[in-house]
């Protein structure tokens, strides 16, 4: 079931998004690491050459501790040896220092701890050399050798100062050497990488905007469609409620609200109120059926009426399908129809069938009298002027013997009439039977049941072949005796009469005027005679019961005929004409459904 | 009352008919012993009589009072010492459904009641001097129903 047309586009919105949304945090992370490194270096920069200047300070210190022994040994004033007096301090003060920057550099302290001791020694040094530069132990050769051993540790000192310059700069060059080689990625493949990201957005974008307008033209046409079933449904007296067995919510179509007399929206439906308006006598059963929805998720046919708040009674026909949504959720979708003009009619139509029915009943018991009641009075009258023997005659006065004979004229005329009137009904109320009979079988047997008359008047039948049918057979072989018994009857006299019974296939489209037309194909049987013909203005009214081209006097007959020949071929669903031209003979035609 | 004569029994409510019956059985010169009775009650009181002579022939109206002849056609055909009776159904009636039906129940013949007196006589020469035995074996729906030649 498709609900709504299908966005796929969605998908593919959501991955490009995705993506573009992973390559711009993969790029700012690797910008913040770029800083952070960046940070680091430059820290580590400052470390190296914090270090340098302390060193650079141990260094100027101790020289400054030289400079100012020098002065001391050759002017012998105190003065000069302050440096030398402070210069122990900052030596110390430097190398606490060096010592905490170096903490994380075990190869740094050692060397911190070597020239520690150089240093140490090269205060032993500087002691000795004034202890042998005091004019009071004054010892030449003493001091030359300390203050050559000072000269030697000095330089060891500035190459162990130098050594441990170099190793921080080492240090540093590989630590930044590592950070270089971390932010690997070249700016060019950073803009490249912005720019997918940034044109990926760009898609989405467009994108987006496609799907909206897409979703605004199906919104439009969602909104006129949505207006036609609601018109629809106002015109048709149907409306439609939806039921999401899931949230058990129910939605009713405005025309709900309408067919149960009410404003759209007027309340907000649910289980309990779905019979709120449903009559009194239905309740039950209706009740019984939306649970029936609720197990079986099914709701065949229900009929019931309802009761519109002005106690108005209406007819309702209900049906519901249930149909799963694209995002799986059970939706029982129901259609009320607002029947009561149907069913008004079609009680009004029972109430007809039952008087057909009746007069049905009527018509057969009027047959059953006829051919029953009727006739025994008639037999009797015609018994007994049987019996009147040609003896009584012999005694009878003339005009007596005049009048028996138009007793007997009379009663047999009324016989026929009755024996008519009663195949004629008879043609219609007994059991049709169609059996597939061959019509050439049926034609014979007419001929036979006319053998006297034929003979009598010699005629000649000449017949083609006829096809094979389903009819009801004997009402065919009556339809056969009363057309050819009617050529014979209104023959021309002093002519032999001569019929030809001819048949053929046709279209029902070449008949639309006579034929049925959900019936195809028909067989048209021609019965032609070069009888007497009659005024081609009767030929509609000679198939009329009663209606009678000629004195009884002259041709005997009781106007039935035809008639029963006419309702012998409805009773086939077929049809009967009849032309003529005066003294050249008749054509009936019989189309009769293949 | 003959001793060799043909014993037949008429049902019919009709006085007249019974009147014709009874002229037309005198004016044949065939010996029979023929008795009336007036509905289907006394039919079938009759026949369960011991004392009475069953029948040869059994001309049986349909249309009778108290018991038509429909009813009493089944009944004598489920009752055994009845059942052999030869039963012409003598009727005004020539509808199908009658035919179909007295056909079905058992009857030997049917009969329409003729207008005309010397056709009644025919007719009842004619089934009474049928041969029965061959007829019954040979009988069928198209000869069930009397037509003279």
């Amino acid at each position: 079931m498709k609900w709504i047309p299908n966005f796929n586009s969605s998908n593919s919105l959501r991955v490009i998004f995705v993506i573009a949304v992973f390559i711009l945090l993969f790029l700012s992370s690797i910008a913040y690491k770029h800083n952070q490194d960046l940070n680091e270096s430059s820290k580590l920069v400052m470390h190296t050459y914090e270090i340098n200047i302390q060193l650079e300070r141990l260094m100027s210190a101790i020289k400054d501790a030289e400079t100012g022994q020098r002065g001391y040994i050759i002017t012998r004033n105190a003065r000069f040896l302050t440096p030398y007096i402070y210069s122990r301090d900052k030596v110390n003060t430097s190398f606490i220092t060096l010592k905490k920057l170096t903490a994380d550099n075990e190869p740094q302290q050692k060397n911190l701890q070597k020239l520690f001791k150089l240093i140490t020694q090269r205060f032993v040094s500087f002691e000795n050399c004034l202890k042998y530069s005091d004019p009071k132990t004054y010892d030449k050769r003493k001091l030359d050798n300390h203050m050559f051993g000072g000269r030697i540790l000095m330089e060891n000192i500035r190459f162990k100062v130098d050594e441990m310059n170099d190793i921080e700069k080492e240090y540093l060059k590989k630590r930044l050497k590592i950070y270089d080689d971390e932010i690997s990625l070249s700016p060019l493949f950073s803009i490249s990488l912005f720019l997918v990201a940034l044109s990926f957005i760009l898609l989405a974008y467009r994108q987006i905007s496609r799907d909206f307008e897409r979703l605004k033209v199906f919104n439009k046409k969602l909104l006129i469609s949505s207006g036609l079933i609601s018109e629809s449904e106002n015109i048709g007296k149907f409306s439609t409620w939806q039921w999401d067995l899931d949230s058990d919510k129910i939605d009713f179509s405005d025309n709900q609200f309408r067919l149960l007399g009410l404003e759209p929206k007027s309340f907000a439906p649910n289980r309990a109120t779905l019979l709120k308006y449903v009559h009194p006598d239905d309740k039950e059963s209706v009740a019984k059926a939306i649970d029936g929805i609720v197990e079986k998720k099914n709701l065949p046919f229900v009929y019931y009426k309802i009761v519109r708040p002005d106690f108005e009674v209406r007819y309702f026909k209900t049906i519901g399908k249930l149909l799963t949504d694209q995002q799986g959720s059970k939706i029982l979708l129901g259609i009320n129809f607002d029947i009561t003009d149907e069913h008004l009619l079609n009680i009004e139509l029972q109430e007809r069938n039952k008087e057909l029915e009746k007069s049905n009943k009527e018509l057969a018991s009027f047959n059953h009298v006829a051919s029953h009641d009727l006739q025994e009075p008639l037999r009797k009258i015609q018994t007994f002027i049987s019996r009147v023997s040609d003896a009584d005659k012999a005694v009878m006065s003339e005009s007596a013997k005049n009048y028996i004979s138009k007793i007997e004229t009379s009663a047999k005329r009324m016989r026929v009439l009755i024996d008519d009137l009663l195949l004629f009904s008879r043609t219609n109320t007994t059991k049709k039977e169609f059996i597939k009979v061959n019509l050439n079988e049926l034609l014979d047997n007419a001929e036979s049941e006319l053998a006297e008359i034929i003979e009598e008047k010699k005629a000649v039948i000449k017949t083609n072949k006829l096809p094979k049918l389903s009819v009801i057979p004997y009402q065919i072989e009556q339809l056969f005796i009363n057309l050819i018994g009617n050529s014979l009857k209104y023959s021309q006299p002093n002519l032999e009469p001569e019929i030809i019974i001819s048949s053929e296939k046709v279209i029902s489209a070449d008949y639309p005027k006579i034929l049925e037309q959900s019936i195809k194909k028909f067989h048209k049987i021609t019965f032609t005679d070069n009888g007497m013909g009659f005024d081609p203005q009767f030929k509609e009214t000679i198939f009329i019961l009663f209606q009678r081209l000629h004195s009884k006097t002259d041709y005997p007959g009781t106007g039935i005929g035809l008639a029963i020949c006419k309702k012998i071929v409805e009773n086939h669903k077929g049809h009967i004409t009849a032309d003529s031209t005066l003294g050249k003979g008749s054509v009936f035609t019989v189309f009769l459904p293949d | 009352m003959q001793k060799n004569a043909l014993h037949i029994l008429l049902a019919d409510d009709d006085e007249d008919d019974r009147l014709f019956f009874k002229d037309a059985f005198e004016e044949i010169k065939i010996q029979t012993n023929v008795n009336f009775v007036h509905d289907g009650m006394q039919l079938m009181d009759h026949l369960m009589n011991q004392d009475n002579k069953l029948p040869d022939i059994l001309f049986l109206d349909l249309n009778m009072p108290k018991k038509t002849g429909k009813e009493c056609l089944i009944e004598i055909k489920k009752t055994d010492h009845l059942k052999d009776i030869i039963i012409a159904i003598y009727s005004t009636s020539s509808s199908e459904e009658d035919i179909e039906d007295t056909f079905i129940q058992g009857a030997n013949i049917y009969i329409k009641k003729p207008s005309d007196f010397n056709t009644l006589k025919k007719i009842i020469n004619e089934v009474v001097t049928v041969n029965w035995h061959y007829h019954t074996s040979g009988l069928n729906r198209d000869n069930f129903l009397l037509r003279l030649k």
